[in-house]
């Protein structure tokens, strides 16, 4: 990246007395952070609107949601909403399919990039940029374009609504953006480091194991987290592949919920909630990996 | 072994258990046979009680068959049978309306076991009427058991009626058409519909063309022997229908489900409503008075009455047919159907099965089913699943005002003549 | 690339013929084999084969049904979905006004944040955080979020209607009026990925040097030509990757249609990627479906291959 189109300023003097580049002073430059916080500050509570009112009509019983605005809290949480969300959307059996699809599909789908992000980095072998490409290219293209032939060959393997038969196509589609992420992670790692190993004796899988991927720790905490996150929200392969209520994961039992029980909007709400907390507290625990998942893929180019 | 290397060959080890579990738990756990059902959530709370009572009973007097009942909305469970029927994930028996567009697809792609054998087997023709058997042979082969056998027709507030100064309900269209005049007049919204499930505003377009078209010319053009385009009471059902949407409906009703519209007839903001005998469950269960409702069948001229059948099929790759057909024995069996009637409708497909004591509410449908010598279906039952959709698309339209009548019924056989 | 300059240890072996191949055995595609098969066995069976069997359904005409035969039609459908489907023009040219409008608005409010979030200010990790949040949740769970917003009896325009006395804004059919409905779901696509398009300019925004910002502010630049002269131009690979990535998401918008609208009023909002889903699975017509699923294919190649053939030739020239 470059920043050739500002004449690099000479080394300019900085007015003696003055520090670098402090910007508090006093006068206008204050108002205008204040203001502009203070703008902010109103964007944000804008934003929040939509977050704000499902937790407050989750929390309302049916009169209180026809009777009073929506803006106004609950006087007395309607705690009956959740529990009623749980029992008739079959919450935890969802939550409980969404947890094993996404805790084998991510470690799985995560090796296998890692994988073949290696083979395409570090072994040489013709027309490796091209097959990255290939791959790559796999991360652009609208699932929407596969999904009926793909039902086909699910139905044809018999793995409907089955575990394995919605793992395997998530893996399928989460390999060419992690591997292509990887792919330029590991080509960041000195080639010297290669050669000192092998120098040793090292074979690709010690390589792989012992070096790269301990090195690459960053990258794959970053892309372990992304990825558990867009597994859980996954929609539209599992409304194709998952036809029995009982493999319904938590995004098909909440669309469930709201075509079954459409007017009974508070335990609607309720069941949006629970379906976006375990994602939510994903995202406390761990923010810093969204952000460095967002650096690999800006900076990266 | 490495840490990582260890945490894949768990990971693989446990993927392949839980498929294999997966693979155990699909059907017969300790010598049971699971039988699968798909069907509607019923709208009426006591009617998905019912449901469950009887299946308890039947599991009850046949320890050796276990009955799984899974329910969907109306849209949702279409997509389930479409995407189900004839793989691996299909249901042993299922729930379809039994007109050729949406019940007889499934025939056509053989998803639908012959069931002649078991009604030799339980001498199910005699159990049946004439009418509901003919649904069920009308595909050259014994296709499915009857369920229920609806009527629609139009349930009015006779209070709001009585505010509006309607006296008796309508007996002809014209009468409706000042009725609902009357109504808007003192401030009632005179019928509610919800826009965004399309098979419930389907039913006052339906029911328009029977009366603007006859029943001759309705079935002409839904079994596409006359053309869309060049009948003008064509141009008249949609130009009714246009005046009906704009001025008669409920505000807002392209927004909402009907679950949402229905509230504003149990809540008496709404004189109107075109539902079937199913309903008047559902009112009760919504705490309407009953006394203060009234049904009259929607005055098309025509001596036939708006509804359908619906059927419990069982599908051609099941693989427990004969504990299925136990089931379907059980379910339209005399005992099963008494229990079935109370909060399904006031009619059973079992002709021995009679409603007693019925409510006066309930007893509204008898004149009205005696007085009715045909049935028009619901057109999402005669058209093809790629028809309703047009169907629907042009309907939608019309009532948001973005079409011209007059170009509706051309635009609709445009779409037949390219299929 | 870097050629592998061989240690001096081995280039004292000699070529021989076995000791040669259990060296190359270490580099090479037999080598590279294990590594990439279980991915490619994945790729080919689960997205390549699945998009290249579309593109052979889209000249055939079947129902779906495991029975049911597949009939040779050659061009009729794509015939059929350029001038004679009802929907598929609406479905293209929502999908392209999509496309248009989140290169400028989610983009471009995901630079204004970004912006405004980079220096520092009081409590300014819980702002980004708040913006960013939407970007983590389920699309479909944010779509029965916004529904439930618009709903025209209980949502957020009636209340404020009430609220401000505006009974004109109670009357507005959100999700029900044709011409408004695309632009009330986009609202919620612009609610679900500002926040991500803002973290992604915020990773631009560090390798801006601060020295040539402050270096243009002492020659006399104001607020607005640093931006442009200075930050803007040192965002631009971040820029096109925002850009590219905004295409893509667009594209295949699928979960807040389906959840807010199911493609209504009267397929008002259909886009592509809905209308061949639906047009294959609701409608038994695979052929159909496969041909619209086509043409979402081709439009996605020629945008995202001149990308990569660009981007291959920026790390080459680099």
């Amino acid at each position: 990246m470059s920043l050739s189109t500002v004449p690099p300023a000479a080394a300019v003097a900085l007015e003696p007395g003055r520090p670098g580049l402090r910007r508090s002073r006093g006068g206008s430059k204050d108002y205008v952070r204040i203001g502009l916080w203070i703008a902010l500050l109103l964007a944000v509570l804008i934003w929040s609107v939509p977050l704000v009112f499902m937790i407050f009509t989750s929390l309302k019983s049916e009169a209180d949601i026809f009777g009073t605005p929506a803006f106004v809290p609950p006087w007395s949480p309607e705690w009956g909403n959740y529990v009623e969300a749980i029992d008739r959307g079959n919450l935890l059996g969802a939550g409980a399919n969404s947890l094993i699809i996404a805790m084998f599909k991510v470690p799985i789908g995560l090796f296998i990039s890692a994988a073949a992000a290696f083979a395409l980095s570090r072994l040489r072998f013709k027309r490796q940029r091209l097959l990255m490409g290939v791959i790559a290219l796999g991360a652009m293209v609208p699932i929407q374009v596969a999904i009926a032939p793909l039902f086909q060959v699910i139905m044809g393997l018999n793995l409907l609504s089955t575990h394995l038969g919605i793992i395997l196509p998530y893996i399928a589609f989460g390999l060419p953006y992690q591997t292509f992420i990887l792919y330029g992670f590991f080509r960041q790692i000195p080639e010297e480091i290669d050669e000192s190993a092998r120098m040793d004796g090292a074979g690709n899988w010690r390589l792989f194991f012992q070096i790269i991927l301990p090195l690459s720790k960053p990258a794959l905490a970053a892309l372990f987290i992304l990825d558990f996150v867009s597994t859980w929200n996954e929609y539209s392969i599992a409304l194709a592949l998952l036809q029995s209520q009982e493999s319904w994961t938590i995004p098909l039992a909440l669309q469930g919920f709201q075509s079954q029980f459409t007017s009974s909007y508070g335990p609607l709400n309720a069941f949006t909630i629970m379906s976006v907390f375990p994602v939510l507290i994903v995202y406390l625990m761990f923010q810093r990996y969204f952000v460095e998942g967002a650096f690999a893929g800006a900076v990266k180019g | 072994m490495r840490a990582l290397p260890k945490v894949v060959a768990l990971s693989t080890a446990g993927l392949l258990v839980a498929t294999l579990g997966g693979c155990a738990s699909s059907g017969d756990a300790d010598g049971k046979t699971t039988i699968t059902w798909f069907k509607l959530t019923e709208t009426a709370d006591s009617a998905n009680a019912t449901i469950d009572e009887i299946v308890a009973d039947f599991e009850q007097a046949n320890p050796d068959i276990s009955v799984k009942v899974e329910e969907r909305a109306v849209d949702a469970h279409k997509d389930a049978l479409r995407t189900t029927l004839g793989t691996s994930g299909a249901p042993d028996v299922f729930f379809s309306w039994a007109g050729p567009g949406l019940g007889g697809e499934f025939i056509d792609a053989g998803a639908s076991l012959d069931l002649e054998k078991y009604y030799e087997q339980y001498d199910w023709s005699k159990r049946f009427s004439e009418t509901t058997m003919s649904t069920v042979t009308q595909y050259g082969g014994y296709d499915g058991v009857p369920y229920t056998q609806r009527t629609e027709a139009v349930f009015y507030n006779k209070d709001l009626f009585a505010q509006a100064g309607i006296t008796a309900a309508p007996t002809s269209y014209d009468e409706l058409v000042a009725d609902a005049k009357a109504l808007k007049a003192a401030g009632i919204t005179p019928i509610e519909f919800g826009g965004t499930v399309n098979w419930h505003v389907m039913r006052l377009l339906d029911s328009l063309l029977e009366t603007e078209c006859g029943a001759d010319t309705y079935q002409d053009l839904v079994t596409e022997e006359a053309s869309w385009a060049d009948e003008s009471c064509v141009t008249d059902t949609y130009t009714e229908f246009a005046t009906w949407t704009s001025e008669y409906l409920n505000p807002g009703f392209i927004s909402i489900n009907n679950d949402e519209s229905s509230s504003l007839f149990y809540s008496g903001k709404a004189a109107m409503a075109i539902e079937g005998d199913w309903f008047n469950q559902v009112v009760r269960d919504n705490g309407m008075d009953e006394s203060t409702v009234g049904i009259f069948a929607f005055p098309t001229g025509t001596d036939r009455i708006y509804g359908f059948n619906e059927n419990n099929y069982i599908s051609a790759n099941s693989k427990h047919p004969d504990a299925a057909a136990k089931f379907l024995d059980y379910l339209t069996s005399d005992e099963a159907q008494q229990k079935f009637i109370a909060t399904f409708g006031s009619r059973s497909v079992n002709v021995d099965v009679l409603p007693e004591g019925q409510s006066d509410f309930d007893a509204q449908w008898n004149p009205i089913v005696e007085a009715a010598k045909g049935v028009y279906m619901n057109n999402d039952q005669n058209l093809s699943l790629a028809e309703t959709t047009e169907y629907w698309r042009i309907q939608n339209l019309v009532a948001t005002g973005e079409l011209d009548p007059a170009d509706a019924g051309s635009e609709f056989q445009k779409f037949i003549d390219q299929e | 690339m870097t050629s592998t300059t061989a240690p001096p240890r081995r280039a004292s072996r000699p070529a021989v013929a076995g000791r040669r191949t259990r060296r190359l055995a270490r580099t090479g595609f037999i080598a590279a084999l294990p590594f990439l098969a279980p991915a490619l066995a994945a790729y080919l069976v689960f997205v390549v084969g699945p998009t290249v069997e579309s593109i052979r359904l889209s000249f055939f005409e079947w129902s779906g049904f495991q029975g049911a035969p597949q009939e040779f039609v050659g061009v009729k459908n794509y015939v059929r979905i350029f001038t004679q489907d009802p929907v598929f023009w609406t479905a293209f040219s929502n999908t392209l006004v999509w496309v248009v409008l989140s290169l400028f608005i989610p983009l471009g409010l995901g630079l204004v944040l970004a912006l405004a979030l980079n220096r520092p200010l009081f409590g300014r990790n819980v702002f980004r955080s708040m913006f960013y949040i939407p970007g983590v949740l389920a699309p479909i769970a944010i779509a029965n979020m916004w529904r439930w917003m618009y709903n025209p009896n209980y949502g957020v325009g009636v209340t404020l209607a009430e609220l401000f006395n505006l009974p004109w804004l109670a009357e507005i059919q959100w999700l029900g009026d044709k011409n408004l409905a695309l632009y009330s779901i986009f609202a919620a696509f612009v609610w679900q990925i500002a926040g991500t398009n803002m973290v992604l300019f915020l990773a631009g925004l560090q390798s801006v040097s601060p020295e040539h910002v402050e270096a243009a502010r002492l020659d006399g630049a104001n607020a607005w030509q640093v931006f442009w002269n200075v930050t803007f131009p040192a965002l631009r690979p971040t820029t096109v990757v925002v850009l590219v990535l905004t295409i893509i998401n667009s594209i295949k918008v699928f979960d807040l249609i389906v959840g807010m609208t199911g493609g209504g009023p009267a397929q008002g909002t259909q886009v592509l990627a809905l209308w061949s889903f639906q047009q294959s699975f609701t409608n038994h017509e695979y052929g159909m479906g496969n041909a619209i699923a086509t043409v979402l294919l081709v439009i996605t190649l020629l945008i995202v291959v001149p990308y990569m053939v660009w981007t291959a030739r920026q790390e080459k020239n680099s």
